[in-house]
């Protein structure tokens, strides 16, 4: 047997291990195409897919309570942090708050099969003032119905996945460059989008004291408060005039504003 | 949101909240 697959064999549930621990924490390596390749050695009995599974929750919620007590002692403000290491622009604060407010901790059953969701539900649970027993439970429930899709996905296309490992198994120590290779790109594309946007939004805002500048030139912009009433109530500081958006009624809030008017939005 | 409702001179607050009250700007209570 060669390299790859006998380190894949080797060392199958450690790496699970390891890869779904470093995402969930938040670095961009995705676990699943590990836990798909698990699932289909699994099924061909070189593994066993309940230590894969269990390796998988373990380390889940591993990263999961990190991040949860992370938002408990710094609240909101995590966030933050979350957003600056995040490789995934197109995924905002303001949305996934919105997201677990509507559904609370019934989102963590599903949040790890949304982009973005997936690491910023735990600390939100936390800084929400969620109890630990029921976060570790939903957690938990949510992690296994993650993992186990994977893995079951893995044994379902178990042939085609063998072939691809085969191929690869073919190209001996090619194999694992051209799969450093795929992640490295895969890690640049993302990182190249996240420079892009932050460029975007650095041209585009505006710094407190230039707000200040226009309030003391009488200039009055709208100040609309985009947070969510849960972060309102969290922290319930506003800057004067602002108008407490609520999305479903910004119009109506908005009323005959001309398009031209400027508009300074803020939240946590 | 606002962009596409026709509002041409939308921006963020560089900080958000926290970089406005950090700076040492008023602020008012909700509460």
């Amino acid at each position: 047997m060669t390299s790859l697959v006998h380190y894949v064999l080797q060392y199958g549930i450690p790496l699970v291990f390891i890869n779904v621990l470093l995402e969930q924490l938040g670095v961009p390596v995705p676990a699943v195409p590990a836990l798909i390749v698990a699932g289909a050695l699994s099924r061909d009995g070189k593994l066993s897919s309940t230590h894969v599974l269990l390796a998988a929750l373990i380390a889940s919620l591993i990263a999961d309570y990190v991040w949860f007590l992370l938002g408990r002692r710094f609240g909101y403000r995590i966030l933050r942090t979350l957003c600056r290491i995040s490789l995934s622009p197109d995924s905002c604060v303001r949305d996934t708050e919105a997201r677990f407010e509507r559904w609370g901790l019934k989102s963590l059953l599903i949040a790890k099969f949304i982009p973005g969701f997936s690491t910023v539900a735990p600390p939100l649970a936390g800084a929400a003032g969620k109890s630990t027993l029921a976060f570790l439970i939903y957690d938990g429930i949510g992690s296994i119905i993650w993992a186990g899709s994977a893995v079951a996905l893995g044994r379902a296309f178990h042939r085609a996945i063998d072939r691809v490992l085969a191929a690869l198994e073919s190209l001996g120590g090619w194999a694992l460059i051209i799969v450093a290779s795929l992640l490295a790109l895969m890690i640049a594309v993302k990182w190249a989008q996240r420079v892009r946007f932050i460029k975007q939004l650095r041209t585009l805002r505006i710094q407190p004291h230039e707000l200040k500048e226009m309030f003391d030139r009488g200039e009055l912009p709208v100040v609309l408060d985009v947070r969510t009433p849960g972060a309102r109530r969290h922290d319930p500081r506003a800057i004067p005039t602002a108008i407490l958006a609520v999305m479903e009624e910004i119009d109506k809030q908005l009323g005959d504003l001309a398009p031209h008017q400027e508009v300074v939005l803020y939240c946590t | 949101m606002l962009i596409d409702k026709g509002y041409t001179k939308v921006r963020p607050l560089a900080g958000g909240l926290d970089g406005w009250i950090d700076a040492g700007f008023p602020f008012e209570s909700l509460a």
